[in-house]
């Protein structure tokens, strides 16, 4: 149980008052959807579906409202992890993306199975993608979170969340959240077209989990105590990154206008896709970061 | 020039090759230990800055590959150790000639001409050792006995151009440093001192246990002030007696007095010399003759074979590329100080 362990410790730890919401069942209301039991009236917002307008309701009231219900209780998580050899690599100069994807994973996975729903796993890289049905339980979570991290090794295939996200698209065919978590840096136009089929059937959320920086000085310290390592090698070329490419300071500077870039970018991609996305930076804020989330989600859905 | 060790430059080089395959490959897969992942760094290339860094990179990497390449060319050199060979003749000719010229004051006029004189003997010499004494009341050797005759030439050269500044109340200073040390005012006024002049140039042969021929050519006028150690009969024995030839080229020199001459032409005679006057011609012949005439009892020594090392090459190239090692990697540092430093 070493991976959810790890989770719950730092759920109990991390004693926010909206995450003790969310192990309460705040994360129900996240489920708003159309479930058979009426929950209450809101007012139409444009992409609601017609059929729900309480037209009657709405002429009392004047102004057009819908119904909303309660969803079905249980609720399929299915956690896309893209698990190629990128997420091997380092997330900042002290945790690995592996852990980061793991915990963050661990996270949504003990929400759901804490709120008895059912948890799905679907990962992979360009070379294969596997799925692990929906179940339930602790265990089965932590299961699917040994897989998780045992898939993520430098010798894995390439990450390719595109694969990935067609794989769901074939594999799971109930309604279900769908929570993405990759370490992607752009929206490519294959994983955009997957993401659009993917919101008509699912609730879609992202996460993606940023990099480490490589321009930084071997050494150099990078906050926290912790100093940049000495050699870094880069993953997906498989050769070290040279030292003369580390420390120089205009190019830290357009490195991270570049990342900041591509971050606002990769924000405005998904926000047209109408996919709630969070970056997860670093341990300490990726329950605070998986909470933002399911926020957004349920602000998103409630507009 | 050859190598000693060709052998060794061939497997020098052949490593060299061995380690540079092993580092090129080493390099393009190289996972260096306790190293850590970095993912989508692929991202940098697109940079601009980058581009100016490879570039950097590229030029300085060439240039010190380059230097360091040059400075293992410097070390397989050196390694090699190229080595000249020399042959030396050591079948020395045994013949050893003092020219013994009077300095004094009489004869300096004409010692310009002596030393054509001289020279024109030396031109004729091959192999044989030629010393210059010249002396006035004091003797002082201007080249000891050698088969440097680069030397003498130029001393005769010197001498030459010095006796032609003589004046006997404002000498040259060439004279002036040529001829100092030759006369010593201390003591009585003597000048020109045959006898001790000759008894001087005699002492300066050596390897008096050797068989050589010695020959010694004395240019004088003949005049003596005062009294030296020796006179001129004395050291004409003395000569004899060390087995010297004594050759004899006078010059008109001072109005003579009786039996200047006659005691010169004594003492060559004594030793079996020539007696010849400046500008009479002939002189240098006959005298060229006689030494040639000498009893040189050559030595038989194999030729001695000499290998010297000739390290200049491999140190200069070896020097260029460490030289040039150096300055790319200040460079290096210089740069990349600043890159860290800017902004």
């Amino acid at each position: 149980m070493s991976h959810l362990t790890r989770v719950k410790t730092r759920l109990s730890i991390h004693a926010h008052r909206k995450v003790r919401g969310l192990l309460e069942g705040e994360y129900a209301a996240v489920q708003v959807g159309r479930g058979i039991d009426f929950n209450d009236l809101r007012e139409y917002v444009r992409g609601d579906d017609v059929k729900d307008i309480d037209w009657k309701a709405s002429a009392r009231s004047r102004m057009l409202l819908v119904r909303r219900y309660v969803a079905e209780r249980k609720h399929t998580v299915v956690l896309a992890v893209s698990t190629g050899r990128s997420m091997a690599a380092m997330n900042d100069a002290q945790v690995g993306k592996r852990d980061l994807a793991v915990f963050v994973t661990g996270v949504i996975g003990y929400l759901a199975v804490r709120h008895g729903d059912l948890v799905a796993l679907v990962h992979g890289d360009e070379r294969r993608q596997h799925v692990r049905p929906p179940d339930n339980g602790e265990l089965y979570l932590e299961r699917l979170l040994g897989i998780v991290h045992d898939a993520i090794t430098p010798d894995a295939g390439h990450s390719d969340l595109a694969a990935v996200l067609d794989y769901v698209k074939c594999a799971i065919r109930r309604r279900a959240i769908l929570v993405v978590i990759s370490d992607e840096t752009t929206i490519s136009d294959p994983v955009a077209a997957a993401l659009r089929r993917l919101t008509a059937q699912h609730e879609v959320l992202f996460l993606t989990i940023g990099d480490l920086d490589p321009t930084l000085a071997a050494g150099a310290a990078v906050g926290g105590g912790a100093r940049a390592p000495q050699r870094l090698v880069d993953v997906d070329a498989g050769a070290e990154v040279p030292s003369w490419l580390r420390g120089d300071a205009r190019l830290q500077q357009e490195y991270a206008a570049l990342v900041a870039g591509e971050e606002s970018q990769l924000r405005r991609r998904l926000d047209q896709l109408g996919v709630v996305h969070e970056q997860v930076r670093d341990t300490e804020s990726a329950i605070t970061a998986v909470f933002r989330v399911l926020e957004r989600h349920r602000h998103a859905r409630r507009r | 020039m050859e190598l000693k060790w060709p052998w060794l430059v061939l497997l020098l080089t052949l490593l060299l090759v061995a380690l540079l395959a092993v580092w090129v490959r080493t390099w393009r897969t190289r996972q260096p230990a306790g190293a850590s992942y970095v993912a989508h760094a692929a991202r940098l290339r697109a940079l601009p800055r980058y581009q100016v860094l490879v570039q950097r990179r590229r030029l300085l990497g060439g240039f010190g590959s380059l230097a360091a390449l040059v400075a293992c060319a410097g070390g397989i050199v050196l390694g090699g150790r190229v080595q000249e060979t020399q042959v030396i003749d050591r079948d020395e000719a045994t013949r050893d000639i003092v020219l013994c010229l009077d300095a004094s004051g009489s004869s300096a006029p004409w010692n310009s001409e002596v030393a054509q004189e001289y020279r024109a003997i030396v031109d004729e010499l091959d192999g044989d050792r030629v010393g210059l004494t010249i002396w006035n009341n004091a003797a002082i050797s201007k080249i000891p006995l050698t088969d440097d005759y680069g030397v003498v030439r130029d001393q005769l050269d010197i001498a030459q151009e010095a006796f032609a500044g003589f004046d006997e109340y404002f000498p040259s200073e060439e004279f002036n440093d040529f001829t100092a040390g030759t006369f010593i005012q201390e003591g009585p006024d003597r000048s020109s001192l045959i006898g001790d002049g000759l008894a001087s140039c005699v002492q300066r042969f050596d390897r008096l246990d050797e068989d050589r021929g010695r020959a010694l050519i004395l240019a004088t006028d003949g005049e003596q002030r005062g009294r030296g150690v020796f006179d001129l009969a004395e050291a004409a024995d003395y000569a004899a007696d060390a087995g010297v030839v004594i050759h004899v080229i006078t010059n008109p020199g001072e109005p003579q007095r009786e039996g200047d001459l006659a005691g010169l032409q004594a003492a060559a005679e004594t030793t079996g010399g020539s007696f010849a006057e400046l500008g009479t011609g002939g002189s240098t012949e006959e005298v060229v003759e006689q030494i040639n005439r000498l009893e040189t009892t050559e030595i038989d020594r194999p030729p001695l074979v000499q290998t010297l090392d000739r390290p200049r090459a491999g140190q200069v190239l070896a020097g260029i590329g460490v030289g040039l090692l150096v300055v790319v990697w200040v460079v290096q540092g210089l740069i990349a100080l600043a890159g860290r430093r800017s902004s």
